[in-house]
């Protein structure tokens, strides 16, 4: 069976660390995506984690504008500086293919918490756009408990989880939140991790996720073709669970 | 670049060409993590799905609980001989468990064993220590497989401290596991000083670029695969070293003929 991928975890843009040859323009990225047999992507840039998330969204904006391959995703901040939640925002969302959102509240020095986001987050949740947590970039496990347990409603797909496996961090919130998800580019990491965390939960709670330009999507890619489930479960991880996320967004 | 091993790799889930050697494995449960599949019997499952020879391997217990100590390698090693070999756990905190290991290190070598595991980070002493000088001997006389953790950031198993060892003990096969992490200039270097020094690849190949940099700078006949099973998945690191920007010639190097080579000087490997 022959199988493409909806990849919910990959940038576009230079780090300001070095990072192995990441795709600078959309145009590589895409080229990148052919190599893999990557047909869509939720692309957010890098300049929104460690620059300046209103320009960086704008700059993402700007680079899928002519890529319908490539869905957009956000990045925001507290509503009340009004750097990036403005009135009009789920507006302008729909107006730049937005599909989803990204917060990196350790990085970006807020909680991510009911105090802070209020009714914003009840909105997000209702119009079932995903909010991508990373693990590694700029989010703690406490931040993310403490975040569903105010907004059990919301979308959650929880990117870059750890090498060291971290069922006993995830498989407590795959339990008690029916909209958490967990992306591949670590999950897929740890031996038979993909297969346990989907016999316990079902396939239809794992999303595809490459980590480009971080992590080889080859590595995500082979773990998904081969590991011990079903060629129907491969699908809905692979393709169908990200696929039915990203139409299922109300804007 | 195209590439016939990852067309294969991609449609079959092996290689049918070669077999795959793991120089960097452990075994069983271990506190600070959940494995679904620690188990000698799922390892080697996953081993044969993915076309993995032989896995050179040191139990958890073995390195983490002296009241158990290397008696769990043993064990393991004797239910799958053609495909265990164990490293045999050096904890220097325990001198007397040393003592004996190595008086009955000549009726398991070869059979169970093809040289020593040090695990200085954790258990908190330098490679460098005096009381790590009785293996490291025997690792000298008999040219044995001595598989270090190392990381670059550590001054218990980083470069400085493999330097010392490199130097002293020429005639050890110096296994840097993880390549010291990070610290790549110095693990390249230090391939480059010791001839006895081959960098595997465990951790390396969680990140795209280190592999890169080794296989650029470094002999790519010293760069050996490793996993770390039951924490990492061979479809995942294969698939990493399928994705890294090295050719074809260099993968089998890495996957498979560097370590037959290795393992060659111990054992026969079965057929
Ligand atoms: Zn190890």
């Amino acid at each position: 069976m022959k199988f493409k991928f909806f990849d919910a975890n990959l940038y576009v843009g230079r780090h300001a660390k070095t990072v192995y040859k990441p795709a600078a323009e959309a145009e590589e990225l895409i080229k990148e995506m052919d190599r893999q047999s990557i047909e869509k992507a939720i692309v957010w840039h890098i300049a929104q984690h460690n620059f300046s998330p209103a320009e960086g969204n704008a700059m993402l904006s700007a680079m899928i504008r002519k890529h319908p391959r490539l869905c957009g995703c956000w990045t925001i901040l507290p509503p009340q500086t009004g750097e990036v939640i403005t009135r009009c925002f789920f507006r302008d969302m729909k107006e730049n293919r937005i599909a989803a959102l990204r917060a990196f509240p350790d990085i970006h020095r807020f909680l991510l918490n009911r105090t802070v986001f209020g009714g914003f987050l009840d909105e997000v949740s209702d119009r079932k756009i995903p909010l991508l947590l990373s693990m590694e970039k700029g989010c703690s496990w406490e931040g993310v408990y403490n975040l569903l347990e105010q907004y059990p409603a919301l979308l959650c797909i929880l990117c870059d989880i750890g090498v060291w496996g971290t069922n006993r961090y995830t498989w407590p919130l795959l339990e008690n939140y029916k909209n958490v998800y967990l992306e591949t580019s670590l999950l897929a990491i740890g031996h038979e991790q993909v297969e346990a965390a989907a016999k316990k939960f079902g396939a239809g709670r794992i999303v595809f996720g490459s980590g480009f330009p971080e992590r080889y999507p080859e590595s995500s890619i082979c773990e998904v073709l081969h590991c011990n489930l079903l060629d129907s479960d491969k699908k809905k991880i692979s393709w169908t669970n990200l696929d039915s996320i990203i139409s299922g967004v109300r804007l | 670049m195209k590439s016939r091993l990852r067309e294969e790799f991609y449609k079959t889930g092996r290689f049918k060409d070669f077999p795959v050697y793991d120089l960097h494995g452990h075994m069983g449960s271990l506190c600070a993590i959940h494995f679904p599949a620690p188990d000698a019997d799922s390892m080697v499952k996953s081993m044969e799905k993915s076309g993995v020879k032989m896995l050179v391997f040191c139990h958890h217990a073995a390195l983490l609980s002296p009241d158990i100590g290397n008696r769990a390698n043993i064990e393991a090693v004797r239910r799958y001989p053609e495909r265990l070999r164990a490293y045999c756990a050096i904890n220097p905190n325990h001198p007397k468990i040393i003592e004996k290991d190595l008086q009955s290190f000549d009726r398991y070598y070869g059979n169970t064993y093809v040289g020593f595991k040090f695990l200085a980070s954790y258990h908190g002493c330098s490679i460098t220590n005096p009381r790590y000088e009785s293996a490291l001997n025997m690792a000298e006389e008999r040219k044995l497989m001595v598989l270090l953790h190392t990381w670059g950031s550590s001054d218990l198993c980083g470069p400085a401290q493999v330097r010392k060892i490199a130097e002293k003990y020429p005639g050890a096969r110096i296994l840097l596991g993880h390549s010291c992490h990070n610290a790549w200039d110095e693990a390249v270097k230090l391939t480059k000083d010791f001839p006895n020094v081959y960098l595997e690849l465990c951790a390396v190949l969680n990140d795209r670029g280190p592999l890169e940099k080794l296989a650029g700078e470094a002999d790519t006949g010293r760069i050996v695969f490793g996993t770390d099973l039951p924490w990492f998945s061979y479809n995942y690191y294969i698939g990493a070293v399928l994705g890294a920007d090295i050719t074809d010639e260099t993968r089998i190097k890495i996957l498979s003929s560097n370590a037959e080579k290795l393992l060659s000087e111990h054992i026969e490997i079965p057929s």
